[in-house]
């Protein structure tokens, strides 16, 4: 948790306050960047560039206020920034760049992209271990349970449960259940980091 | 519908049915930012180290501010070749070091941001009336696009034999067996005065025949022992000192 000293640090500069803000939303703002940018060269500059941008105007930042959905809302007009200077320099024939080129994307980011990435990506940086590697090899492996339990060496039953548990937890921090509140299902609450500064109302409807 | 009817829907059982089509579409896009693979991506170890480095560089290009020390794992042995206009970023971007040996594209070009955006400020000192009354200088130098990491100080001091002067700078990758940095001293019409050679930038003391008042930039340039002794033009510190 950053302390009041932790931000006043950041504002003037101070490595060591820089390092504690990065080591408290990096990940995160690295999240929106990678979700937003599809290219993690491009991620890596944007994250750099969001901290220098929060520098740059942390002068004008209220401290009373949190520090994340801050950082969010300028790693996301970084990311359209870069997006476009990236477009800009696709000047060269179509058939000569490579198809996984970050110029490339059909579509740039949108400004309602990126809080869900963050929220997304805190809500699982706050799964046990066991729960998110279930998560991610269900979801982004896209394999079964079965298949699960034989890569991580453990019953399939223990497989079932733990991914109910995990999604139990996600559905719970991201505002998907109706009848269980956060409490219930112990997760930490996050008092320097509300979901979004500004939601769109699709963003308001998924994070809830 | 009940809540584990939603968790069975999010987790992709079977037995999940969502009948309401707009938070079943809710639910689907959280499964689609599930699977997304760049959502559960670690950022590159040294992404640390350069962020704190682009924020210190920042932080030195401001006029006032004195240049904080670069993490040395924030330096990267690769040169930047290309260079992209300062309105294409608005923050500078430190490469940063990777186990990999070949850069991709963007990377070099982030490197070549950092110069294109880093402000050539150097700060003069006069600092008169000391112990001994010599006449003494002191400027911040910046880094270029071909090392955004690096970062100096230097001291000018007058002496009876000439000028002192005393840099310290980081962020300067050993150079030798051949290659090495050299200091300059350049006035407006761009006439060059060498004022050193050396390998690596800690405690380098240089002597200069030519007043900084007339030639007030500093410059420090990697050169090769090839006979030639024009200025490479590749430059990796720059310090102009501002008359008040």
């Amino acid at each position: 948790m950053l302390t009041v000293a932790d931000i006043d640090g950041f504002r003037r500069g101070d490595s060591d306050a820089v390092r504690q803000v990065y080591r408290e939303y990096g990940r995160l703002v690295y999240a929106v960047a990678r979700n937003m940018l599809a290219s993690k060269e491009l991620a890596e500059e944007a994250t750099q560039q969001t901290f220098v941008k929060a520098w740059q105007a942390a002068t004008s930042f209220d401290s009373s206020r949190a520090l994340g959905p801050w950082l969010t809302t300028i790693a996301r007009r970084t990311c359209i920034d870069l997006h476009r200077r990236e477009a800009r320099r696709s000047a060269v024939s179509i058939d000569d760049v490579a198809a996984a080129h970050p110029s490339l994307v059909t579509a740039g980011p949108d400004l309602d992209q990126g809080y869900d990435a963050w929220a997304v990506r805190q809500a699982i940086d706050e799964l046990p271990d066991d729960e998110r590697a279930v998560v991610r090899l269900q979801h982004v492996e896209g394999l079964s349970h079965v298949e699960i339990a034989e890569q991580l060496g453990v019953p399939v039953g223990t497989v079932k449960s733990r991914s109910f548990r995990a999604h139990r937890r996600l559905a719970a921090a991201l505002g998907h259940l109706r009848e269980h509140d956060r409490r219930r299902d112990h997760i930490p609450e996050q008092p320097f980091d509300p979901p979004s500064p500004e939601p769109s109302s699709d963003a308001r409807r998924t994070l809830g | 519908m009940n809540d584990d009817d939603r968790i069975a829907y999010l987790a992709g059982e079977p037995t999940g049915s969502i009948d309401d089509s707009d938070e079943r579409a809710d639910l689907d896009e959280l499964r689609a930012l599930l699977a997304d693979p760049g959502l559960w991506d670690e950022p590159a170890p040294g992404l640390e180290d350069a962020v704190v480095a682009a924020v210190s560089g920042a932080v030195g290009a401001r006029p006032g501010h004195t240049v904080a020390p670069m993490p040395p794992a924030a330096i990267s042995t690769a040169a930047p070749t290309t260079s992209i206009s300062p309105t294409e970023s608005s923050a500078s971007v430190i490469p940063i070091a990777r186990h990999r040996s070949r850069w991709t594209r963007s990377v070099v070009l982030m490197g070549a941001a950092a110069a294109a955006v880093i402000a050539v400020v150097a700060t003069m000192v006069v600092l008169t009336g000391g112990q001994d009354d010599r006449e003494t200088f002191s400027m911040v130098l910046e880094p270029t696009d071909a090392l955004p990491a690096a970062a100096g100080e230097a001291t000018l001091i007058k002496t009876d034999s000439g000028w002192q002067i005393e840099l310290d700078a980081t962020g300067l990758p050993r150079l030798d067996e051949g290659d090495f940095y050299q200091a300059w001293l350049r006035n407006e019409d761009g006439t060059l005065v060498p004022i050193g050679t050396f390998n690596e930038g800690a405690d380098v003391v240089l002597w200069a025949g030519v007043s900084p008042v007339l030639f007030p930039t500093l410059t420090v340039t990697r050169e090769t022992a090839d006979n030639v002794q024009d200025s490479s033009g590749d430059r990796v510190l720059v310090g102009t000192i501002t008359q008040d």
